[in-house]
């Protein structure tokens, strides 16, 4: 058994093309979604125009200096910023009245709606925050540190890395047993292994165990270039990501086994994989939070068996949470691992799909 | 110890049939090996060779009828059995990431009794491929790769399934060889199919020719060919026409066929028989005859006699 497994192993490791692409695939998304930055603060440019400097006008300015992202320039001509506007120089233009009494005037280009729903949130915090002093409250000058600016400490990636540690794995999985044991089938391999004593039982044993191994050691490098290369941050204990990694990973297996009992060749198989594995790739939340998705759809997808491994690999990873604290997910996924086993000894077939 | 290395009797096997109903494969074949026997089943794809073939190795359940190889039954002693036999599957591959020692080494893991890779490789002429992986060699290599894979347990009996399909003639002959010192070196009792009639002749000590599920004959080779009522052809050209009935008059004559321009082709169950009697009725008739041909009858024709058919149409 010992050599079987060991055999199963190198079988794995050697077949380079699926071993890159169990790697690739989640660093691929990583990259994409490096192109979209999600925690970006708009960058905008803000033109003041007063006619004569007041306080008001001051404060105004150094307030808007503070924040991140606005890069203030102070113009004395209104009809001049406003041709700044037209020419996406600035985002928004300030206009003081004289005299720094009255309204100011915001003037915006309506394209970029959420530039300016923000833009017009800080210029009205920092005005508020103006007309306070200017009424003689007291307050430490100008309480700018408090307009919101995005700053959470769980950035993206945090959030991101622990779904594509699960999809590798799945993906990996499914299709990767799928495709193996079904090319196992066509080669008469497996009738091959039937005509010897070794029990077919030990052979596909052997395999799911290298397959186990490996999907830990594609995990630990997934996560590996999220945190060294993408820079994100796992809070928890990696060795509950492992495990929990493992005990999905039983279920795909399954999934796999059961894809390959009705897959009539391996193309079938990577089609059928495909089927079965893309749908929960994007619904189960690997890159977006299921709270996103029509209310329907949710309590459909918290079903499914991606979802209650990425939300247990969040508590480890972003909460720093123990496994125990992912009681009902990972009592989910036992219960997976027993469904998946009983729908593939019902649909895996030692011959002839 | 018993000197029988297979016994088939009364086997049946049933398909569900595509268009339903069901398909016979195999309609009540019954027959025996004998231990050191390379024993042929000959017959054309659908004959039902493999389905036997593979019942016997206990990868298939039959219908009805039994099996057993060693006095062990195919499926009740299957375990037993498999230790003592080697099989090698029509078609079947091996793993495309392992090397051949690897694969050896492997399959030998299997076995209570096994034989080291290097010996299994030096044997088949594949030593120094022993790194290389089953899709770096050539068709005759992988072939041999997949004969040698089947005796890693140094089994009694080998089962080897249309090992030359696919083959070119020079890769063919050399696995000829190699069967031949199994058979002969080793003493192993060899069962194996093929739809190539010279393969069969060359090789096998018995032939079962086979169609539409049953056996239609079942001797050696030689005997097949004598018991057909024309083994033998005497082919000549005469410088004149003979009447036919004149030619059908001499002793063991079956058939005469004139096939034009003055050739003619006697069928005859007995070449010394007949040939003297020719030669010395053509004398007398003051007849030249050009090249006089004796040719022996082939198991394509004893397979044409027993089938109706052709092996290949």
């Amino acid at each position: 058994m010992r050599k079987l497994i060991v055999a199963s192993l190198k079988m794995l490791y050697r077949d380079k093309q699926a071993l890159f692409w169990a790697l690739a695939f989640p660093v691929i998304f990583a990259v994409v979604f490096a192109l979209f930055d999600f925690e970006q603060t708009p960058q905008i440019d803000v033109a003041v125009v007063a006619e004569h400097e007041s306080a008001v006008s001051e404060a105004l300015v150094s307030g808007l200096r503070e924040v991140d992202g606005f890069t203030v320039d102070e113009r004395a001509s209104l009809d001049a910023a406003r041709a700044g506007l037209e020419d996406d120089e600035y985002g928004v233009v300030l206009a003081v009245p004289a005299g720094g009494e009255g309204e100011i005037r915001a003037f915006y280009n309506e394209t970029n709606f959420e530039e300016n729903q923000f833009a017009l949130s800080a210029v009205q915090q920092i005005v508020d925050s103006t007309n306070l002093r200017l009424a003689g409250v007291s307050s430490p000058a100008l309480a700018v540190e408090a307009v919101p600016v995005t700053a959470k400490s769980v950035e993206y990636y945090d959030f991101l890395l622990p779904g594509l540690v699960a999809m590798g794995v799945m993906n990996f999985s499914i299709i990767g047993m799928a495709v193996a044991i079904s090319r196992f089938r066509e080669q008469r391999i497996l009738k091959r292994i039937l005509a010897t004593p070794l029990s077919p039982v030990k052979f596909l044993s052997a395999q799911v165990v290298a397959r186990l191994v490996l999907a830990v050691v594609q995990a630990a490098i997934i996560l590996a270039v999220g945190v060294y290369v993408f820079g994100a941050k796992v809070y928890g204990n990696v060795l509950w990501i492992f495990v929990l990694a493992t005990l999905a990973n039983l279920v795909f297996l399954n999934i796999g086994f059961a894809v390959a009992g009705r897959a009539a060749n391996p193309d079938a198989a990577q089609g059928i994989g495909n089927a079965v594995a893309l749908p929960m790739m994007f619904l189960s939340g690997v890159f977006f939070p299921t709270d996103t998705l029509p209310q329907v759809m949710q309590s459909v997808v918290a079903w499914l068996p991606l979802t209650p491994l990425i939300e247990a690999l969040r508590a480890v990873s972003i909460d720093g949470l123990s496994i125990t604290a992912a009681g009902p997910q990972v009592a989910m996924l036992g219960g997976w691992v027993a469904v998946s086993f009983l729908i593939a000894g019902r649909m895996f077939r030692f011959g002839r799909a | 110890m018993t000197d029988i290395a297979v016994q088939v009797r009364d086997l049946v096997k049933e398909f569900p049939s595509p268009g339903g109903g069901t398909l016979r494969a195999v309609d009540g074949i019954s027959f025996e090996v004998e231990r050191g026997e390379v024993f042929g089943f000959l017959g054309p794809n659908g004959a039902g060779k493999t389905t036997t073939l593979e019942i016997i190795e206990g990868l298939q359940r039959p219908t009805a009828g039994s099996t057993g190889v060693l006095g062990m039954d195919s499926i009740a002693d299957k375990d037993a059995m498999e230790q003592r036999i080697g099989v090698q599957l029509q078609a079947g591959a091996y793993f495309d990431f392992l090397t051949l020692e690897e694969i050896l080494d492997l399959f030998g893991s299997f076995y209570e009794r096994r034989l080291p890779p290097e010996e299994l490789l030096e044997k088949v002429g594949l030593l120094e491929k022993r790194k290389a992986l089953v899709r770096e060699l050539s068709g005759g290599q992988a072939q041999r790769f997949s004969i040698v894979a089947s005796m890693v347990n140094d089994p009694d009996v080998v089962f080897l399934d249309e090992p030359t399909t696919g083959l070119d003639p020079q890769a063919r002959r050399n696995l000829w060889e190699l069967i031949r010192a199994i058979h002969a070196d080793e003493a192993k009792t060899v069962v194996m199919t093929t739809h190539y009639m010279e393969e069969a002749e060359v090789l096998c000590d018995r032939v079962a020719i086979i169609d539409g599920g049953r056996i239609q004959a079942l001797d050696t080779p030689v005997e097949l060919v004598h018991a057909l009522p024309a083994a033998y052809r005497i082919a000549f050209t005469a410088p004149r026409p003979i009447a036919e009935s004149r030619l059908m008059g001499l002793p063991g004559v079956g058939e005469v066929h004139a096939n034009g321009d003055l050739r003619y082709e006697l069928r005859v169950s007995r070449a010394d028989e007949t040939l003297p009697a020719f030669i010395d009725w053509a004398r007398g008739e003051g007849l030249e005859l050009l090249g006089v041909r004796v040719l022996p009858a082939t198991l394509e024709d004893v397979f044409l006699s027993v089938t109706g058919h052709a092996l290949r149409e």
